[in-house]
């Protein structure tokens, strides 16, 4: 295989990873808990933001990757607590009350900070060669934390009694409640794992950006539309979704402009919307 | 997704309500459109004339930049430039012996917010003239507002794409043939041969980047490959590889903030061993970028470095003045060409004897400094754009520059469409 081909399936599995990797949160809060969060995206930041001040304080990027999903996740408890519990009934609401969320934190960052966008190494800044191409080793770190985070969550969620419990509530609120657990803390702690995950991703990426206060609300929208292409209501779909969307626009890419494969990627979402409404793991009805 | 029951009486009751909410906002869009058209016709009957301002009354000087939002780093940086330099001028004695004074707006980084700002300087303040707008979005959006409905003097002080030639708008920043055409001929003088050029989506990456490949091109070198990013396409790998797998022997990038320092990274971290070069490289921009920025090639208006007592000296002082802007007196943030804007204004207005805009506009034309932060500078009559002095610089990984050679003065840039 020449180096060019190395490079681009590199490229291919890297840029799922990184939308993957983006969207497991959002699989836990969009798809399994149905709120219409619009500030997933401000978690992201959040968390790339505690990394950046992790490197700036404490001169460790790896230090604030750890520390992202405890901020964020706590961020997230106390936002379900105060704000987001009041719109369970009302979704609509739910989507302006996180839209306006959203942008109040990213205007928070926008004002505090220094200059138009900052670098936040990465841990691992070396590179290694596979058959001719040099590939970053923390993409190859990106990679690898998302497989396996995908997996323990989804194991977690299946196997595990805590999992039975979150799923239980998410699907029958009282009848968990009337069995004596406190569907309030489900429903809390949920929503902060979904935070911490996002916020988490943010740390993880941002080595590969940089800080500047759009890093989560241009992720946003591949975010959501790999939600709605996975389907509501469980958490593998989001992430077959993101996989969906996240392939053909990588190999798309390296033959035509980034703007027209952006394009058809979008138009695909459309059209695959139109067949499987009720997402890629669609039963009968 | 979202389904609205129509049966769900309390959905109904909030419909209601909303209805109600919904005529109130009418009435009181209606009788807040009488109260400003009454107030509109107002000030246009009592609106006073800017020509004559009463002997050693001050002279408002309009400083539109973007304080909040994207911009807000060079917001800053032109902010404490105007101040200096207008703070230099009253001490001199002024203008015609009129005192200036800044009057700020902010342009939010957005055109609709700078078109308001805009708005405020020209109609309600009737400032003497206006200097401003970060991106050239800007320049688009408040030219019409300042120079042609407000028939006040716009000078446009950034580095830009080309073509800007409506009436009153004066610009003071380095156009396409005085940035892309050197640094071309650079490339090609160093034995490089083939390119491959990297932009962002929108106007001004477009227009430098079809500049040099007319340069390219005519120098005898060949286009291997031309991309262009989304604005936002938050990861550019795709990119990368192109570049790496092109192999040319220069990189002529223009993808812009925030984008510039990870596609940099990238394909200098994928093995890329050619020049890279581009039109936003400076003291001011390279510390976004990092180690990666060490060896990237530019022309610009002004380096820190550059050997001229003038500009040195007036840099220090500023530094010394303008501490919380220290280290912001950059090419990129547009410094220098904020300087020796408020003086070719200063200096046109002397020749004209006169605040009148159109006496103004007129001296405008063939105005020069014998010497600006950069060096001389001056308006070669009938392009609105300024012979220019410039140099080549090479970034290094600290962010620091190393002039590698001066140009001199560069003749203006000349619009195709003249509209003056």
């Amino acid at each position: 295989m020449s180096p060019s081909v190395i490079r681009g399936i590199f490229d291919v599995f890297s840029l799922t990873s990184i939308l993957v990797l983006l969207v497991l949160g959002m699989a836990i809060i969009v798809g399994m808990m149905k709120v219409f969060n619009m500030c997933q995206g401000e978690f992201v930041l959040l968390g790339a933001g505690t990394a950046y001040l992790s490197y700036q304080y404490f001169g460790s990027v790896l230090l604030g990757i750890l520390l992202a999903p405890v901020v964020v996740g706590f961020f997230g408890l106390v936002l379900e607590r105060t704000v987001i519990h009041r719109f369970y009934a009302n979704p609509q609401g739910a989507l302006l009350a996180t839209f306006a969320i959203g942008l109040v934190i990213r205007e928070t960052v926008q004002t505090r900070m220094a200059a138009q966008s900052s670098l936040v190494p990465a841990p691992i800044s070396s590179s290694v060669n596979i058959g001719g191409a040099v590939l970053p080793i923390w993409r190859i770190v990106i990679m690898i934390v998302t497989l396996v985070l995908a997996l323990t969550i989804a194991l977690v969620l299946l196997k595990t009694s805590v999992g039975l419990k979150i799923r239980a509530t998410l699907d029958n609120p009282e009848l968990v409640a009337s069995s004596g657990i406190s569907t309030k803390w489900m429903y809390a702690w949920t929503y902060a794992l979904g935070a911490a995950l996002a916020g988490f991703a943010g740390a993880m990426i941002v080595p590969l950006q940089t800080l500047y206060p759009n890093l989560g609300y241009e992720n946003l929208i591949p975010m959501f539309i790999a939600v709605m292409i996975g389907g509501l209501g469980q958490f593998a779909g989001p992430i077959a979704g993101a996989a969906l969307i996240a392939i053909p626009g990588g190999v798309l890419s390296q033959f035509i402009n980034p703007v027209s494969s952006q394009i058809l990627v979008l138009c695909f979402a459309i059209v695959f919307m139109r067949f499987r409404p009720m997402g890629i793991f669609q039963r009968g009805r | 997704m979202i389904r609205l029951s129509e049966s769900n009486p309390s959905i109904k009751k909030e419909k209601d309500k909303m209805n109600k909410t919904i005529r109130r906002k009418n009435l009181l869009k209606v009788s807040g459109i009488t109260v400003g058209v009454l107030a509109l016709s107002s000030t246009l009957l009592v609106a006073p004339s800017q020509a004559a301002p009463a002997t050693g009354s001050p002279i408002k000087v309009g400083v539109l930049t973007d304080m909040t939002g994207a911009f807000a780093i060079v917001g800053k940086s032109n902010k404490a430039v105007a101040q200096f330099t207008i703070d230099e001028i009253n001490k001199s004695g002024g203008v015609l012996g009129h005192k200036l004074v800044m009057d700020l707006a902010d342009g939010g980084s957005a055109p609709d917010v700078a078109t308001q700002a805009a708005s405020r300087l020209v109609n309600q303040d009737h400032v003497s003239m206006v200097v401003g707008g970060v991106a050239s979005f800007t320049r688009v959006a408040v030219r019409g507002v300042i120079a042609t409905r407000g028939k006040t003097l716009y000078v446009w002080p950034a580095s830009y794409e080309g073509n800007e030639c409506t009436n009153n708008v004066w610009n003071t920043g380095s156009a396409p043939n005085q940035q892309v055409d050197p640094t071309v001929k650079y490339l090609l003088a160093q034995g490089k041969k083939t390119f491959f050029l990297a932009g962002s989506d929108y106007l001004y990456p477009r227009n430098i980047l079809a500049r040099v490949r007319q340069d390219v091109l005519a120098g005898g070198g060949s286009i291997v490959g031309e991309e262009y990013v989304p604005l936002d396409m938050t990861d550019a790998s795709n990119l990368t590889s192109k570049v790496v797998a092109a192999n040319a022997d220069a990189l002529f990038e223009v993808v812009v903030l925030p984008g510039t320092a990870p596609f940099i990274k990238g394909v200098v971290d994928a093995g890329y061993k050619g020049t890279i070069a581009g039109t936003l490289f400076d003291e001011g921009i390279n510390p976004l970028i990092g180690t990666e920025a060490q060896g990237l090639i530019g022309v610009q208006d002004y380096y820190g470095p550059i050997k001229d007592a003038f500009s040195q000296s007036e840099v220090a002082k500023f530094n010394a003045q303008h501490p919380e802007a220290k280290g912001l007196f950059t090419s990129t943030f547009n410094a220098p060409a904020w300087y020796r804007s408020i003086y070719l204004w200063k200096a046109a207005v002397e020749k004209a004897g006169s605040f009148d805009t159109a006496k103004v506009n007129k001296a405008m034309d063939s105005v020069s400094l014998s010497k600006s932060i950069g060096g001389p500078v001056g308006f070669a009559p009938g392009t609105k754009h300024l012979k220019l002095s410039m140099y080549l610089g090479q970034s290094n990984g600290d962010g620091s520059e190393t002039v590698l050679k001066s140009l001199g003065q560069i003749s203006p840039y000349q619009c195709s469409a003249a509209t003056n």
